[in-house]
């Protein structure tokens, strides 16, 4: 019969409700990401750079974007006969199936396509992170440890730590105490959510998860902690390198800008570890006489005629003449009007920023979200609005 | 549209390119910054409904197949029909100046004899536009012509030379066809064949089983001489239809894409010009960047000034440089302080620091690839 070494099962059911009317309508990993990706790119790409051709995609919250978007993989060189992107979206049964109720239960209600292709080692992953990493060198780590689940970790800063599992180890890497967002951290060693199970270990924790009535059924919470009290050998592969977690408005806004200024940021520009995309079919960008780009990321089907400093702009982008965009992020195929003002704002995807328009004017006393402004998705602002900082513009119509 | 099929000439080698078509066939010479020559051809095929393409490639077709592979990124990628590569015969000359020789398609014939559709569409590709066939071939079908030869009406006598001038009586029907001369100046506008024809299969057979042993004989040579026993048809396009016919042409051509009316229907209309897709980052302009009225593709990193020029991808421009009027291909890497003015710069070109490099508007300046100077 024939079997796989590794497959990965990716976590894209999440909502990502911190982040606002951004995924009012997509989930999570469909965001636009850094000009021309989606967050889900990342993992994608990393999956093939590390030889993992199996990969099912566990979607749950508003999946047609994501779908859409993912096709059958091949954007990613992942079509193959034997193996290739899935899709696994909840499903019912005779007696069983319902909605996912937490991430492990996604993977339990999914094991009969694990057993599909009855690995070795089951990657789990989750599709809302940016980061580069090669899976291969974690799982020949799980390996040489002879380790049961292996968890990826990467060092934060202390201030983040209670937003993130934490983990405590010994100098031989073995996880002694893991603690999902501790108000006192007690290292700075997060997970990244991304685990190596032994097929087997993994099976027998996942029965076991669903016998717990009192179980949230997530990885973090229950299943790690359970496995850590009954002596399982746990791992902690420690990654080097940016990972981001981009959960809400703040750390999505500051890891996209971190392209444009971070010295020690993601490289996309690396030939050897490709960021693979599914492009749609766009001409070069065309910058007009009067326009002025400077330190900004800008995509292929972008007409520049106005101002852009500072700024990040995803496929298709229409900036007018006259227009300012300043420190803010445009995605895929918005337009901005003549004589707009645009600072400090994310605006989503085919918005329409009507011309004389204001978006992030300068306002009085608390700021949410660090003055960021966000504008939904296909929103259409009218002529000679003037929105404050901070602000969310859900869509009207 | 399965009742039609494509065929493309992309085979001929040419001299007048300065060296651009030195290594490759014209349908490959890169432009516009995203595309290949053949591109253009291709998609408006793909856009037509055509699912059955045969590319007549020189029998060196490297740069073809490497940009084209299986034909995934034109939807050409099919059980049923799709790409086909057809290696063409080898010619002596590379000046020749025939476009669609009936030996290239007869080393071919299987491609030709294994389909069953009723139609051919043959088109050269040395052109650039988009277009839709469908028009076309429904007056093909509803003239039941056995040829339809696809003109455009012109007083520019520049857009004019070396084109085969149509006589068309009433009802569209064409009885002469006509060599251009460059001597032979009229004021009034005239109909000329821009390169693209539909001609039913079953006669292109034919036509190839009694032309085969003249040596080097073109289709359309083959027509005139049975142009009064066939139905032969003009259909006039209104499109925009640049050639390239001289380095002049390509550096016009390119040049005519900061025309917002012509980069609107090449490349935002309903159907769009597929190209190989290579997944770059985005380009990223620095804090010294100052770009205007330019076109650039993605992967670029862009620190200096950049004026009237068409960036192809993953070019480099370092800070202090000044790019003028210039066409600059695939990965070229510009040094501090050059200067560039009237240039087109094939693949991977490197100019060292400080180097000034100027052509005229009438005669750029090319540099081949890989030079380094």
């Amino acid at each position: 019969m024939l079997k796989k070494e590794c497959i990965a099962m990716l976590l894209a059911g999440g909502q990502g409700s911190r982040l606002g009317c951004l995924t009012r309508n997509i989930a999570k990993p469909a965001v636009s990401f850094g000009g021309k990706y989606r967050i889900i790119d990342f993992s994608l790409s990393n999956c093939t750079n590390s030889n993992i051709d199996t990969v099912g995609v566990l979607t749950q919250y508003k999946p047609f974007l994501l779908n859409s978007y993912i096709g059958m993989g091949s954007a990613w060189d992942l079509d193959n006969t034997f193996g290739g992107v899935h899709i696994l979206p909840p499903y019912v049964g005779e007696t069983q199936g319902s909605w996912y109720k937490g991430t492990a239960n996604a993977i339990y209600q999914n094991m009969d396509f694990i057993h599909h292709y009855n690995p070795d080692y089951v990657l789990i992953i989750s599709g809302d992170h940016i980061y580069k990493m090669d899976y291969s060198a974690m799982l020949k780590f799980h390996k040489e440890k002879e380790s049961e689940v292996t968890i990826s970790t990467v060092e934060v800063a202390w201030e983040e730590a209670p937003r993130l599992g934490i983990m405590t180890v010994d100098e031989n890497s073995r996880i002694l105490k893991f603690t999902e967002k501790p108000s006192e951290p007690e290292s700075k060693l997060a997970s990244m959510g991304v685990y190596i199970f032994d097929w087997s270990v993994l099976k027998d924790a996942l029965l076991e998860d669903e016998g717990d009535l009192e179980s949230d059924n997530d990885f973090g919470k229950n299943v790690i902690p359970r496995l850590l009290r009954q002596g399982t050998k746990l791992f902690a592969f420690k990654f080097q390198g940016y990972w981001r977690d981009v959960g809400t408005i703040e750390s999505y806004y500051d890891a996209n800008m971190e392209l444009l200024n971070g010295a020690n940021s993601l490289d996309i520009f690396d030939p050897e570890f490709r960021i693979f995309s599914n492009e749609g079919i766009l001409s070069p960008q065309f910058v007009g006489s009067k326009a002025r780009i400077e330190n900004s990321l800008v995509s292929n089907g972008c007409t520049i005629l106005g101002e852009v400093s500072n700024s990040i702009l995803a496929p298709g982008v229409y900036v007018g003449e006259g227009a300012k965009v300043k420190d803010s992020i445009i995605l895929h195929h918005t337009k901005i009007h003549e004589n707009c003002f645009v600072q400090r704002a994310i605006v989503g995807e085919n918005a329409e920023i009507m011309s004389q328009s204001c978006i992030g004017v300068q306002a009085k006393g608390h700021l949410e979200q660090a003055g960021i402004t966000v504008v939904q998705d296909h929103q259409v602002i009218p002529q000679g609005s003037v929105i404050k900082e901070g602000r969310n513009v859900y869509r009207t119509r | 549209m399965h009742s039609v099929i494509g065929l493309i000439f992309g085979n001929t080698r040419s001299d007048i390119l300065q060296g651009l078509a030195q290594d490759r066939p014209i349908a490959a010479v890169p432009f516009g910054g995203r595309y290949r020559l053949l591109d253009f051809a291709l998609s408006s095929m793909v856009n037509s409904g055509i699912r059955t393409v045969g590319l007549v490639t020189p029998h060196h077709y490297r740069p073809v197949l490497d940009h084209l592979g299986a034909g995934k990124d034109f939807s050409l990628d099919r059980k049923a029909g799709g790409l086909f590569i057809l290696p063409g015969a080898i010619h002596g000359l590379i000046g020749d100046k025939s476009k669609f020789r009936i030996k290239d398609i007869c080393l071919n014939i299987e491609f030709l004899q294994k389909d069953f559709s009723e139609n051919v569409v043959i088109s050269y590709c040395n052109q650039v536009y988009n277009i839709n066939y469908r028009d076309a071939l429904e007056f093909h079908n509803q003239k039941q012509a056995d040829i339809t030869l696809i003109y455009k009406e012109t007083d520019d006598p520049l857009d004019m030379s070396g084109r085969v001038i149509l006589y068309i009586g009433k009802d569209q029907h064409v009885h002469k066809l006509q060599e251009k001369y460059e001597d032979d100046p009229t004021e009034q506008a005239q109909p000329y064949f821009v390169d693209m024809l539909i001609i039913r299969r079953t006669l292109l057979l034919d036509i190839i089983q009694g032309y085969k042993c003249i040596e080097n004989i073109d289709l359309l040579d083959a027509l005139r001489d049975n142009l009064t026993t066939l139905k032969v048809y003009g259909y006039n396009f209104t499109a925009y239809i640049g050639r390239i016919d001289s380095i002049k042409d390509y550096f016009d051509r390119n040049m005519d894409l900061f025309k917002p009316e012509i980069r609107k229907e090449l490349f935002l209309s309903r159907d769009r010009i597929h190209t190989k897709i290579r997944d770059n980052p985005p380009t990223k302009y620095g804090s010294k960047a100052k770009v205007s009225n330019s076109l650039l593709a993605s992967g670029c990193c862009i620190d200096g000034e950049v004026e009237n020029s068409i960036l192809s991808r993953g070019v480099v421009i370092k800070p202090g440089c000044m790019i003028k009027n210039s066409i600059i291909m695939q990965k070229c890497i510009i040094g501090k302080n050059a200067v560039l003015e009237n240039v087109i710069l094939d693949k991977f070109v490197e100019v060292n620091e400080g180097n000034v490099l100027k052509g005229s508007e009438n005669n750029p300046l090319v540099l081949y690839k890989k030079t380094v100077v």
